[in-house]
């Protein structure tokens, strides 16, 4: 509970430090909006031509789109020390700090940055969201609501976990592996659009390795009442904790891979 | 003249330096175009549309490929300008506007040029419908090649245009993301434009955003016939010159204005 609240106060400072300058903030804040409004644009012109995709309607794409965005955004939000930051601080020697404090290396990390600037992000996800549910009728029944937020927490969990990668072959190799952007970044263009329209080796990879199916598709095709995979209702339940061991997982890595480390600092 | 040329030539050789980080940059490049030819194909699986499929994989290729064309960063200019530096800029006996366009053309093409020929090799080995395929022509792959080099010198011109803008400000993050998002999205990176409603393509295939990439694709795919290519590249150099012109413009307007930071 303590390390909660470390992590709130060092939010709120680094928040407050981030409006000291107001009208940079706006711009920077009002350039997300505008970019993540860029890729809604895309889907709704793809909706415009094509109509559905195998048995979605352009109302469930905009749900499925709604969710990543909103889940995904919200870990760059709140996770910025791990998908930002901590490449740059292995690189620079920064990290060494961080292991003199008497607290975990994966606090602090968090601890050390937030990116209050993906708001707007989020705020588009929630548009699509209630777009898309709104256009596909959705009944928000009390398993619904559940579902829904499973869904995201876990998703945040499971994103913070891909992100974990990065940091983890960074320990290892120093240098920023570009690659282990495909299951991230990758993960997102790709599971913005619901996985069966993917090929089989693609769905096997958001499905086990990296599983985007399971945290947000399968809970979200049951909320939208068309399974993705035939799956019974209770096991929508079941499958957005997967993100949950993506995380634990990693956090195991994690602590190895912190073992390892050698400083570069001089 | 034979100055712009070194300063190009060292730009170039600073983008070929960091081989390891281009392979990663491929490999991600790669999985991005694989997946957005899946939406598409499972799109077009629902709905057929005129164009064939076959024009939408290749159009996904060759953007990702010369991705690095679209979307080239100097931070160097504006931090200059933050910290004071471009004060040495200015002594040198160059023209400012023409050293920072040498420099970003040289960023452009070479850094396309290192993924785009082994990315291009791996799209065309995937199966049809899928990858790369052939252009329409030898003529018309003439035509392409030319009208991505014109394209290659208009969106030099637009983003040094661009520049002028962000050098007015101190904090250009901001500027420079809208100004990122406009290229993506009129470029047909983050959609073909060829998938645009028909209605908005008559006017965006006009814009200079679409002459980099858009452009010369259409004429790869043969969307575009070849009777319509001297019209095209015509369109190209109109905007390159006007472009180039304006943006000298603005730079000289912004060199006297300039207020040089730091001591």
């Amino acid at each position: 509970m303590n390390t909660f609240r470390l992590y709130l106060k060092s939010m709120s400072m680094l928040i407050r430090s981030q409006l000291q300058y107001p009208l940079s903030f706006l711009t920077q804040t009002l350039a997300q909006l505008v970019m993540e409004a860029g890729e809604l644009l895309a889907v709704t012109l793809l909706v415009h031509r094509f109509d559905h995709l195998n048995q979605w309607t352009g109302g469930d794409l905009y749900f499925f789109f709604g969710l990543m965005s909103v889940t995904f955004y919200l870990t760059e939000f709140w996770g910025r020390g791990l998908t930002g930051a901590f490449s740059g601080m292995v690189r620079s020697g920064q990290l060494d700090t961080l292991l003199t404090r008497p607290r975990g290396v994966l606090t602090q990390v968090l601890c050390s940055a937030v990116d209050p600037r993906r708001i707007t992000c989020v705020a588009v996800g929630v548009v699509s969201l209630a777009m898309g549910s709104r256009m596909s009728a959705v009944r928000w029944s009390a398993g619904n609501i559940l579902l829904l937020a499973e869904s995201i927490f876990c998703g945040f969990w499971m994103v913070l976990g891909l992100f974990m990668i990065e940091g983890v072959l960074c320990i290892y190799s120093v240098k920023s592996v570009e690659m282990a952007n495909t299951l991230t970044y990758g993960g997102r263009s790709a599971c913005q659009y619901p996985v069966d329209a993917y090929p089989r080796p693609l769905r096997a990879v958001f499905t086990v390795i990296a599983p985007f199916a399971l945290v947000m598709h399968v809970p979200a095709s049951q909320i939208l009442g068309k399974p993705v995979f035939g799956w019974p209702g209770w096991a929508a339940y079941l499958a957005p904790l997967a993100g949950l061991v993506v995380f634990g997982v990693m956090y195991t890595v994690f602590a190895r891979a912190i073992r390892f480390y050698r400083s570069t600092g001089s | 003249m034979r100055a712009y040329y070194s300063i190009f030539r060292m730009r170039r050789r600073m983008e070929t330096q960091y081989r390891g980080a281009v392979l990663g940059g491929i490999i991600c490049q790669v999985f991005f175009g694989l997946i957005l030819v899946a939406v598409y194909r499972a799109m077009y699986a629902g709905r057929p549309q005129s164009m064939p499929i076959e024009h939408v994989a290749s159009y996904v290729w060759l953007q990702q490929a010369f991705f690095r064309m679209l979307l080239s960063n100097d931070p160097d200019l504006l931090d200059k300008i933050r910290t004071g530096g471009i004060a040495y800029d200015l002594c040198r006996p160059v023209h400012l506007y023409g050293y920072y366009y040498a420099r970003i053309l040289a960023q452009k093409l070479m850094g396309s040029l290192l993924r785009a020929v082994p990315m291009l090799a791996f799209a065309l080995l995937l199966p049809r419908g899928w990858g790369l395929s052939l252009p329409a022509g030898a003529p018309a792959l003439l035509c392409a090649l030319a009208a991505l080099a014109l394209g290659l010198l208009c969106m030099s011109a637009l983003e040094n245009l661009t520049m002028g803008f962000t050098m007015r400000t101190l904090d250009h993050r901001g500027m420079q993301a809208m100004m990122n998002l406009l290229t993506i999205t009129f470029s047909g990176n983050l959609l073909p434009l060829t998938l645009f409603p028909d209605s908005w393509q008559r006017v965006i295939t006009l814009l200079p955003y679409a002459q980099l990439l858009d452009a010369p694709i259409r004429l790869y795919t043969g969307d575009s016939a070849l009777s319509l290519a001297p019209g095209i590249l015509l369109l190209q150099a109109v905007w390159t010159v006007v472009l180039v012109l304006a943006g000298c413009l603005l730079w000289r307007v912004n060199q006297r204005r300039l207020i040089i930071q730091g001591g």
